[in-house]
C-alpha cells in the first residue's frame, strides 16, 4: 500500500505542478519549453520500448517522427482535416510503418538490426526529401494548427494538450509494461530461444513492441508538426537520434521516469550549451560525480578500473575543454558523445535506474506483497499414469549435409513415464530433442503426440501443443526474477485482451498468476528466491528454475535436456527428487542423462542411441548389461569369460 | 547509344563501388575476431583523410612535390588510420565484449559522433580538394571512358585486401587471426591471446579505412560529411555480402556501385542512396546471414 500510495503519488504531484504551470507563469518560453518537454516525453517512452525493453539499438525512432510529423501536417494541409484526425493519423502511420519494418527486422539482432533501422531512417530522409509535390522537398512545409471543438490553440491550451496525450501514454504503458507483455518484450532480449520454447511467441511480441513504440514516435511527431508548424527533412536526421539516445540511455532504460528525465535533457541542453556559466557548472559537477563514483567503484572493487576511469577522463575532457574552446554551441555533438559516452560507460542504468535504487533504499519501498502460494493440485492436477503411448516417433530422421545426425529412430514415450535417452556424445540425443522441441526440421519421419502429428521446425508451435523443455546450456530470462521467469512461461491464467491490460482491468488474474508461479517455485524449494534475478541464482538453483518454468506450460510431455549437467553431489541429489516429485504427479518425462546413477535412479524406461540409431531398449537394469551399450561407452567388446565366473561390471 | 551510357554508368558506378567493398571488408575483419563492427567507421574514414590532406599539404609546402609528398602521406594515413581503430576498440568495444553486451554498438555511435566534431572544429565543415598525382583526364577502353583515379581505387582495393588475406594465410600472426576467428576460447587456450587479436584487427580495419579515404578523396572531396553516405552503402554491401564472406563484398560492392550509379541517372540523383538501402533491408530480411555468408546451425 506504501508502495503504491508513493509511486502513484509522486506522478500526480509531478502531472499536478506540470498542469498549474501556465496558470502561474506567463513566460512563452518557458511554456515553448515545457511543450517539447511533454512531446519528448512521448517519444522516449516509445523508443524505450525498443532500446530499453527489447535490449535493441534501434535507430529508426527519429524517421517515425519525422513521418508522424508529415503526415499531421498533410493531414492538416492537403486533406484541409482537423487536428483530432491528424494526430490519429500519425499514431497510425507510426504503428503500420513500425510493423511493417519489424517484420524483415524480426529474424535480426544486434548489430544488423540497428543496419536495418539506419537504413530505414536514410530511406525516409530520402523520401521526404524527394517526393516534392507531396512534402515540398527541401523547402519545408508550412502549416497552421487547426482549432479544435471551434477554440482556436493557444499556447496555454495546446500545452495541456501534450501534456494530458503524455500522462494518458503513460498510464497505458505503464499498465503494458508490467503486465505479461512488457515481461514477453523482456524474456524476447534475453533469450529469444527459450520465448519461443515457452509458446510465448517472439513473433508476435517483436513486431508489437516495435510497432508500438513506432505508434508513439508518430504521434509525438504529430504534435512536434503542430508545435513548429513548419516542417523540414533535415530536422529528422542521425543527428536527433543520437540526441533521442543520449536521453532515454541518460534517463534511464526500462522506466518511465527515465524518458521523462531524459526528455528534461533534451530539452534543457540547448540552453546549457547557450549559456557558458551554466555549461562549466554542469561539467564541473558531472566530473566531481564521475570522479566519486569512479574512486567508490575502485575501492570497494565493484567495477572494471577502464569503467571507471574512463567516464572521469570523458568529463574530465569536457570541463577542460570548456574553458579552451571558443563557442560551445561548435562542440555540440562532441560535448553530447562525452556526455553519453560517461553514462553509457559509468552509469548503465542511467540517472532514474541510480535515482530508483537509492530512493527506495531511503524511503524503504518494500515490493508490493505476494499472494499465498496456490495449491499446486490446482496448478499442476495430478494425472493417471496409463500407460498408453504417448509420444510416437517414427523412422525419424535429420541429416545435417552428410552427417546422419539421427538415422530412422522409432520409439515410442509411454503416458507417465520417464524415459530415459542416453547414448555417447555425438550419439544423436541433442539432435532427437532439437527435433522434437521444434528447432529443427526433421529430414524425414514423423512425430505423434497422443496421435496428433506434431508442427515440425517451430519451437513455438510445438510448445503450444503440449511440449515443454529445459536447455543444457541454461537459457533463463537472466534480468526478470525467478517468479517472473515461471509468470512468463505460465499457461491458461492470462486471458484478458489488450485493450483490459492497458486500461489496467486485469490486475486480478495478475494475482492469480502469481500464487500459481509460487506454488511452481515452492515445489522446487525456490520459493524464498521469488524476487532474486535469475542471473543472481546460484548454478544448481538456475537448474531447477528451468524445470519449474518448463512445467508453467503444465505440459503433457516435459522433456529435460541434461538437468543433470554440471551440478554438484547434493544439488543432483535434490534435482533426482524435484524429477521424483513431478513424476508423481503424472507428468511425463523424456529424460536425457550422462549420470548413469540419475538414469538408473529415475528411468521406467531407457533408450540408448549410438551414431543416430537405437542400440538398446529396456528397463535401466537390461540396458546397462546390453553388450551393445557396453562397447559403445567402454569402446571394446567384453571378453568371453572361459571360466564361467561373474560378468565384468560396466561402469 | 543507349547500351553505350548504360555501360559507361555501370563501370563508373561499379569501380566506385569497389570503396564500399573496402570498407565491408574493413568491418568483415573486426566482425570475424570479435563478433563486432565499429558503427562509427565512416568517420575513420573521414578523419584519416583529413589528416592525410594535411600531410600532403605539409609535404607542398616544403616543395617536395605531389610525387613525393602523396608517397610519404600515404603510409601515415594509414597508420593514423590503424591508430584511430584501436583506439576505437579500447575505449569503444572492449568493455562491451568483456560484458558479453551490445554496448559496443552505441559506443562505437558515440565515438564516431566526437570524431565528426573534432573533425568540424579542426579542419572546418567546408568540403576541400585533396591533391594527386593521378591524373584526372579519362582514357577509352571500348569505347568507354574510364578515370585513371577510378583505376587507381580499383588498384589500391584489391591490392591491400590481396595483402591482408595473403598476411592471414601466411605469416603465424595470421593463423593467430584465422583461431580466434573460428574459436575465441579454443584458440585462448592454444595461448593466443584474443584481445590482442582483436585489437590486431581493430588496427587493421582502422588502415583499411583510412586508404578507402585516401582513394576516395580525389573523386568526392574532403570534408566532415564526405563518409556519411558511403558508410551507409558500405553497411549494405557488408551485411548483403554477409559479415564473413572474404571476397564476396568486392561482386556485391562493385554490383551495389553500378546500380546506384544507374538509379540516380534514371531516377534522379537524390534517390542514389535508395537502392543499397532497399537491398540491404531486402537482405536482411530473406538472407540475415549474407548471399555469401554461410548459414549457421542453431544450437542449444
Amino acid at each position: 500500500m506504501k508502495r503504491i500510495l508513493l509511486l502513484r503519488g509522486a506522478e500526480l504531484v509531478v502531472f499536478g505542478l506540470l498542469a498549474m504551470i501556465p496558470l502561474l507563469v506567463v513566460n512563452p518560453y518557458a511554456l515553448g519549453l515545457l511543450t517539447l518537454l511533454a512531446i519528448y516525453g512521448i517519444l522516449l517512452i516509445g523508443l524505450d520500448v525498443t532500446v530499453g525493453y527489447l535490449g535493441q539499438v534501434n535507430l529508426a525512432h527519429v524517421a517515425f517522427l519525422g513521418l508522424g510529423a508529415y503526415t499531421a501536417g498533410l493531414v492538416v494541409t492537403k486533406l484541409g482535416l482537423g487536428m483530432a484526425p491528424a494526430l490519429l493519423a500519425a499514431l497510425a502511420v507510426g504503428l503500420v510503418l513500425g510493423g511493417l519494418l519489424a517484420l524483415p527486422a524480426l529474424r535480426l539482432e544486434g548489430p544488423q538490426f540497428a543496419l536495418a533501422t539506419l537504413s530505414f531512417s536514410a530511406l525516409s530522409t530520402t523520401a521526404l526529401n524527394e517526393l516534392e509535390a507531396l512534402t515540398g522537398g527541401a523547402q519545408g512545409l508550412s502549416l497552421n494548427r487547426p482549432p479544435i471543438f471551434g477554440h482556436a490553440l493557444t499556447p496555454p491550451l495546446f500545452y495541456w494538450l501534450c501534456m494530458a496525450l503524455l500522462a494518458v501514454v503513460w498510464m497505458l504503458m505503464r499498465n503494458l509494461l508490467a503486465s505479461q507483455w512488457g515481461r514477453a518484450f523482456e524474456a524476447l532480449r534475453d533469450s529469444p530461444i527459450a520465448t519461443d520454447a515457452m509458446g510465448v511467441g517472439t513473433y508476435r511480441h517483436k513486431v508489437a513492441a516495435f510497432a508500438l513504440g513506432s505508434g508513439l514516435g508518430g504521434l509525438a511527431g504529430g504534435l512536434y508538426a503542430f508545435n513548429f508548424q513548419y516542417l523540414q527533412p533535415q530536422s529528422f536526421t542521425y543527428d536527433l537520434m543520437i540526441i533521442l539516445l543520449l536521453g532515454v540511455v541518460l534517463g534511464g532504460r526500462k522506466s518511465l521516469w527515465g524518458a521523462f528525465v531524459g526528455a528534461s535533457v533534451i530539452v534543457l541542453l540547448p540552453n546549457l550549451l547557450s549559456n557558458r556559466l551554466l555549461f562549466q557548472i554542469f561539467s564541473g559537477l558531472g566530473f566531481a560525480a564521475a570522479l566519486a563514483a569512479g574512486l567508490q567503484g575502485l575501492y570497494r572493487k565493484t567495477t572494471r578500473p577502464f569503467q571507471a576511469l574512463a567516464p572521469v577522463v570523458a568529463m574530465g575532457i569536457l570541463v577542460v575543454g570548456g574553458l579552451l574552446v571558443e563557442n560551445t554551441e561548435d562542440w555540440r555533438k562532441a560535448i553530447f558523445s562525452l556526455m553519453l559516452f560517461s553514462v553509457v560507460v559509468g552509469l548503465p542504468e542511467g540517472l532514474m535506474g541510480f535515482t530508483a535504487i537509492f530512493l527506495a533504499k531511503l524511503f524503504r519501498v518494500p515490493h508490493a506483497p505476494l499472494p499465498e502460494p496456490a495449491n499446486i493440485d490446482a496448478v499442476l492436477p495430478l494425472r493417471p499414469s496409463d500407460g498408453t503411448p504417448l509420444l510416437v516417433i517414427d523412422d525419424l530422421k535429420r541429416y545435417f549435409g552428410g552427417v546422419k545426425a539421427v538415422d530412422g529412430l522409432t520409439m515410442t514415450v509411454r503416458s507417465g513415464s520417464i524415459h530415459g535417452l542416453i547414448g555417447p556424445n555425438g550419439s544423436g540425443k541433442s539432435t532427437v530433442v532439437n527435433v522434437i522441441s521444434g528447432l529443427y526440421t526433421p529430414t524425414d519421419g514423423t512425430i505423434a503426440l497422443r496421435g496428433v502429428v506434431l508442427p515440425s521446425g517451430s519451437l513455438f508451435r510445438v510448445a503450444q501443443a503440449g511440449v515443454a523443455r529445459t536447455f543444457q546450456n541454461l537459457q533463463l530470462f537472466g534480468e526478470l526474477t525467478a517468479l517472473e521467469n515461471i509468470l512468463v512461461a505460465l499457461k491458461g491464467v492470462y486471458q484478458s485482451s489488450l485493450p483490459m491490460v492497458l486500461f489496467g482491468l486485469a490486475r486480478g488474474e495478475e494475482r492469480r498468476a502469481q500464487a500459481e508461479a509460487l506454488a511452481l517455485l515452492e515445489l522446487i524449494g525456490l520459493r524464498d528466491q521469488a524476487l532474486t534475478k535469475a542471473k543472481d541464482l546460484t548454478y544448481g538453483a538456475q537448474r531447477f528454475l528451468e524445470i519449474a518454468r518448463a512445467l508453467a506450460r503444465k505440459p503433457d510431455l516435459l522433456i529435460l535436456d541434461e538437468p543433470a549437467a554440471g551440478l554438484a553431489h547434493p544439488d543432483m541429489l535434490q534435482q533426482i527428487a524435484i524429477i521424483q516429485k513431478i513424476h508423481q504427479r503424472g507428468v511425463s518425462i523424456i529424460l536425457i542423462e550422462h549420470h548413469m546413477d540419475v538414469v538408473s535412479e529415475l528411468c521406467d524406461m531407457v533408450t540408448v542411441l549410438d551414431g543416430g540409431r537405437i542400440i538398446a531398449e529396456g528397463t535401466p537394469e537390461e540396458v546397462k548389461r546390453h553388450p551393445k551399450v557396453v562397447e559403445a561407452y567402454l569402446g571394446q567388446p567384453p571378453e568371453p569369460q572361459l571360466d564361467g565366473g561373474p560378468a565384468p561390471q560396466p561402469a | 547509344m543507349n547500351a553505350a551510357i548504360i555501360g559507361q554508368m555501370a563501370i563508373s558506378g561499379a569501380l566506385m563501388g569497389l570503396v564500399y567493398a573496402l570498407i565491408a571488408y574493413g568491418f568483415q575483419l573486426t566482425y570475424a575476431t570479435s563478433k563486432s563492427i565499429n558503427f562509427g567507421q565512416g568517420e575513420l574514414v573521414m578523419l584519416s583523410a583529413f589528416f592525410s590532406l594535411t600531410l600532403t599539404n605539409l609535404g607542398l609546402s616544403q616543395h617536395w612535390g605531389l610525387g613525393l609528398s602523396y608517397g610519404l602521406m600515404v603510409p601515415g594515413g594509414l597508420i593514423f588510420g590503424a591508430i584511430m581503430g584501436l583506439v576505437v576498440e579500447r575505449a569503444g568495444v572492449r568493455l562491451a565484449l568483456e560484458q558479453k553486451s551490445e554496448g559496443w554498438i552505441l559506443l562505437s555511435i558515440i565515438l564516431g559522433l566526437f570524431f565528426f566534431s573534432a573533425a568540424e572544429n579542426i579542419w572546418g565543415r567546408d568540403d576541400r580538394p585533396f591533391p594527386t598525382p593521378i591524373p584526372e583526364e579519362p582514357f577509352h577502353v571500348l569505347g568507354l571512358a574510364i578515370g585513371p583515379r577510378e583505376v587507381a581505387v580499383a588498384v589500391g582495393v584489391l591490392g591491400i585486401m590481396g595483402l591482408i588475406e595473403l598476411l592471414k594465410r601466411k605469416t603465424l600472426l595470421g593463423k593467430a587471426f584465422e583461431a580466434v576467428s573460428a574459436d575465441r576460447d579454443a584458440a585462448e587456450l592454444m595461448g593466443i591471446s584474443a584481445t590482442r587479436t582483436v585489437m590486431l584487427s581493430y588496427g587493421l580495419s582502422g588502415s583499411v579505412a583510412a586508404l578507402a579515404g585516401i582513394l576516395v578523396s580525389p573523386i568526392t572531396t574532403v570534408g566532415p560529411t564526405m563518409a556519411s553516405a558511403i558508410i551507409l552503402k558500405a553497411f549494405s554491401v557488408a551485411v548483403v555480402a554477409g559479415l564473413d564472406s572474404g571476397f564476396g563484398v568486392v561482386l556485391v560492392g562493385m554490383f551495389l556501385g553500378a546500380l546506384e550509379s544507374l538509379a540516380s541517372f534514371y531516377l534522379g540523383s537524390g534517390w542514389r542512396e535508395a537502392p543499397g538501402l532497399v537491398l540491404l533491408i531486402l537482405a536482411l530480411a530473406l538472407r540475415p546471414t549474407g548471399v555469401f555468408g554461410k548459414a549457421t546451425i542453431r544450437k542449444v
